[in-house]
């Protein structure tokens, strides 16, 4: 009797999967993408075309993702082959696609160590301007930008003028993301084994830490201004086209589609596991967060605008009081607007001299400066922190929970390259799976240097615009359409109800056969459009003179490059069907010559 | 006689410096005492002018060691309900010299700290217009303190994944071992059935009858 082959490893729990999709999908994106696009498509009426486009495109698609992991058992590159050997390039589109993501997705949990580390000081170093080489005043960079700019771009990047100026490697920043690739892979060495254990962490502790946030959040002086604002809908909004992109390709990147994670994380389920509930709890856990998080942000964004509004009466104040000498208790926060008026009546000439240091003072303004990515998380956030009472408690209890949330996503985004790799037979022979990890770790680390360059925020930005983006939407769009016409949605069905013990209700079908897939080319269509209205490509570089971003046109090689993050994952389906198809070629005509000779010998008898 | 002695009498005022705004060696001075000290805040008197003159004949002794300067020495005028003022510190040999505004500069930036501490202000809070503040040297520790987080961590890290690679290993090790006792125990039993027969359980099967060692005793 011979000793059975090492059966697939699997999640010791159906909890452990549930919370597995929950670290991976609850990511950075909750945090400073969706507020961002609440206050820019008109606060609480964002809502309805957000919870639209998870129950027209985002569980559907879940609940596909899954059922293809669960059926299979294998990494996406052998899901799809088993599907259709043609399709086998839509699972290497997809690991192409993990590994960018891998490659730069660790870069900010790095920039979260970074600032993690130097909370533990009694004064935030981002709090103050760092003083100048006699004494005399502070650094001219951080005068003319703001103390939290000057150390994100100065002091955690440091930034050079333009993506061509590459400059040396930043060596805090690069021992920041070795420890942040030996965390990835302490959490992965055993595969499924180890990080179904540590998601009871990475997926739960963000939420004690965004509840203790909205504690602290909603106490704070002036963050009701903030929530208030985030909730009034703008109803107009719904009219713009561009509401409505928004909201389907949000619901689309946060759930996390076409990675191939959740297929891998699917294929180490039992047989029978019920994900049809699992994938409705996920992706609806998934949107909440967001709403959660977008409060704590929105009373955030209050508590800053409401101390930046006053600090500006305050100055203007400080300004009316030393120009025209009077008493001290004269103008009060409240009166200032009032004296304004009143001393440009009575002395004309003296306020007009005054006219050009006059700032106008406005909450909404100060409101309405919406800012997302990782200008929000480490610059905005960082302020608001830093104005808090026991600053330091505050800023480690928020970059801990960055961390959570990067670290939960990587998870997912390795296990989406090992898992494949792991299914090669070659592969799995030769290597111990711990090897194995430890080698994709290396690789990705090795790579990833490149981005603690001082231009490499500007390859960084780079990636997350290009590299994920419009491949996702391709590699999602073929597998919607192969699971529903050409693998066929009878099958599909006959194996949900294998797994599941009943088949797909009406909704799922209509939503897998016609609403997805059309709301999806839709999307491709308008990416395509964009891309080619939108000209030359740019990016924002830092500018140290003037202490703020400037607009700035790729260089030639930049533009290569952006084309070659594109085609290559998307060319991956097209080559492997042409591969299969060559092969298949190759065999029938192996075997033609075989019949003929077996023939002759029969008839020779 | 008498108009020599009046003009003797008029002298001294004309002789004495005259203080005004803009003056080439005079500073303004500004003080914000409610902003910076709210409920607590005292009121600006004459008194509070004396301790002013004072401190600043305070940061010009010090600051020249030998020339002994009075409060008289110290000329303010322009004083304004904002409470900021002019003044201009003047020579104690000769009442008619000004001090030059750079000495004053260096001998204000010298005492700076003992001059705010006296009116319980900062440096924003009591402005000399004009001598820029002599900001706190940063305290630079030997090792940042971020390195010393980020050894903690990195090792406790490294702790880890070296602590789960060796219990790996030998798992790994204890496994193949017990493959090779199990492989051997089946050759074992395998050789036993062999020779004796005595097997009272057979791995495949039941115990067969025929096969016990009946003959061992002779019949009788």
């Amino acid at each position: 009797m011979e000793m059975e082959k090492d059966a697939r490893p699997s999640w010791d729990n159906p909890m452990q999967f549930v919370l597995a999709c929950v670290s991976y999908a609850v990511g950075l994106g909750n945090v400073w993408r969706f507020p961002y696009l609440c206050q820019m498509h008109g606060g609480g009426g964002f809502m309805i075309p957000y919870l639209l486009m998870l129950i027209l495109e985002g569980i559907p698609l879940f609940y596909m993702e899954l059922a293809i992991g669960q059926k299979m058992r294998l990494g996406s590159i052998g899901a799809w082959s088993a599907i259709n050997p043609y399709l086998g390039g839509v699972g290497i589109a997809s690991v192409v696609t993990s590994l960018y993501l891998c490659l730069y997705y660790n870069v900010i949990n790095a920039w979260s160590f970074w600032y993690l580390f130097h909370s533990f000081q009694s004064v935030l170093p981002w709090a103050e301007c760092p003083v100048n080489s006699n004494q005399t005043g502070y650094i001219e960079e951080c005068e003319v930008a703001t103390p939290t700019q000057y150390f994100f771009y100065r002091e955690t990047l440091n930034i050079s003028p333009s993506i061509d100026d590459n400059g040396g490697i930043h060596m805090g920043q690069a021992l920041c993301l070795v420890l942040a690739w030996m965390i990835v892979y302490l959490f992965i060495v055993r595969g499924v084994k180890s990080t179904g254990k540590v998601v009871y962490f990475t997926a739960t502790f963000p939420y004690v830490v965004l509840i203790i946030y909205l504690i602290r959040g909603v106490t704070l002086h002036g963050a009701m201004n903030g929530v208030k604002y985030m909730f009034t809908p703008k109803l107009e909004q719904l009219a713009d086209p561009r509401t409505w992109i928004n909201a389907a390709t949000q619901i689309f990147f946060s759930l996390g589609l076409g990675f191939g994670s959740l297929i891998a994380f699917a294929s180490y389920n039992h047989h029978n596991n019920n994900f049809e509930r699992q994938a409705i709890v996920v992706s609806l856990i998934n949107s909440g967060t967001s709403i959660f998080a977008s409060i704590v942000t929105f009373s955030i964004y209050g508590f800053k605008a409401t101390f930046n509004y006053e600090s500006c009466l305050e100055r203007m104040r400080l300004l009316l009081l030393n120009t025209f000498d009077m008493a001290e208790d004269t103008i009060t926060l409240d009166n200032v607007d009032y004296w304004i008026t009143e001393l440009n009546r009575t002395h004309p000439d003296q306020f007009a001299n005054l006219a050009p240091k006059l700032d106008t003072c406005d909450l909404v303004a100060e409101l309405d400066t919406a800012v997302e990515g990782t200008g929000l998380a480490f610059i905005v956030y960082s302020e608001a922190i830093k104005n808090m009472p026991a600053s330091q408690l505050w800023s480690v209890l928020y970059f801990s929970m960055l961390l959570l949330l990067g670290m939960g996503s990587m998870l997912g985004n390795v296990t989406a390259i090992i898992t494949p790799l792991c299914d090669f037979k070659v592969l799995a022979r030769n290597f111990s799976n711990e090897t194995l990890n430890g080698l994709v770790c290396v690789f990705c680390l090795l790579l990833g240097l490149g981005f603690t360059t001082r231009s490499g925020n500007y390859w960084f930005t780079m990636f997350n615009e290009y590299g994920a983006t419009f491949s996702l939407l391709f590699i999602v769009l073929i597998e919607i359409i192969t699971v529903s016409y050409v693998y066929g949605l009878k099958r599909f069905e006959k194996d949900i109800e294998d797994m599941l013990g009943h088949r797909p209700n009406w909704y799922w079908k209509i939503m897998w056969a016609v609403v997805s897939p059309v709301l999806l080319i839709s999307l491709f269509i308008f990416y395509i459009v964009d891309y080619i209205r939108g000209g030359t490509p740019t990016y924002q570089a830092w500018d140290a003179v003037l202490g703020k971003s400037v607009v700035m046109e790729y260089p030639w090689y930049g533009q290569a490059f952006i084309a070659l993050l594109l085609v290559s994952s998307v060319c991956c389906v097209p080559i492997t069907a042409l591969y299969a198809f060559c092969k298949k070629k190759q065999k029938e005509a192996k075997s033609v010559p075989h019949h003929e000779h077996t023939v002759s010998t029969v008839s020779g008898v | 006689m008498l108009s020599l002695l009046l003009l003797l009498l008029s002298l001294p005022p004309a002789l004495a410096l005259e203080c005004s705004k803009d003056h080439q060696d005079g500073y303004q001075v500004r003080l914000s005492i409610k902003t910076a000290l709210g409920d607590q805040a005292y009121d600006w008197n004459e008194s509070e002018l004396f301790l002013f003159k004072a401190t600043i004949a305070f940061a010009m002794r010090k600051y020249t060691k030998n020339e002994t300067y009075d409060v008289s020495n110290i000329v303010v005028c322009n004083e304004t309900p904002r409470v900021s003022f002019w003044f201009i510190v003047v020579n104690p040999e000769n009442p008619t010299l000004a001090i030059t505004k750079t000495r004053v500069e260096e001998a204000v930036r010298v005492s700076r700290n003992r001059i705010n501490n006296a009116f319980l202000l900062t440096d924003k809070t009591l402005e000399f217009l004009g001598i820029p503040p002599t900001l706190a040297t940063p305290v630079t520790p030997a090792t940042p303190p971020w390195l010393i987080v980020f050894g903690v961590v990195i090792g406790a890290v490294c702790a880890g994944i070296v602590a789960l690679l060796i219990s790996s290993f030998v798992r790994g090790k204890r496994a193949n071992k017990a493959k090779e006792f199990a492989e051997e125990d089946d050759q074992a039993k395998g050789a036993d059935k062999g020779i004796s027969g005595e097997t009272f359980e057979d791995r495949n099967g039941v115990y067969n009858q025929a096969f016990s060692d009946d003959d061992r005793f002779t019949q009788l």
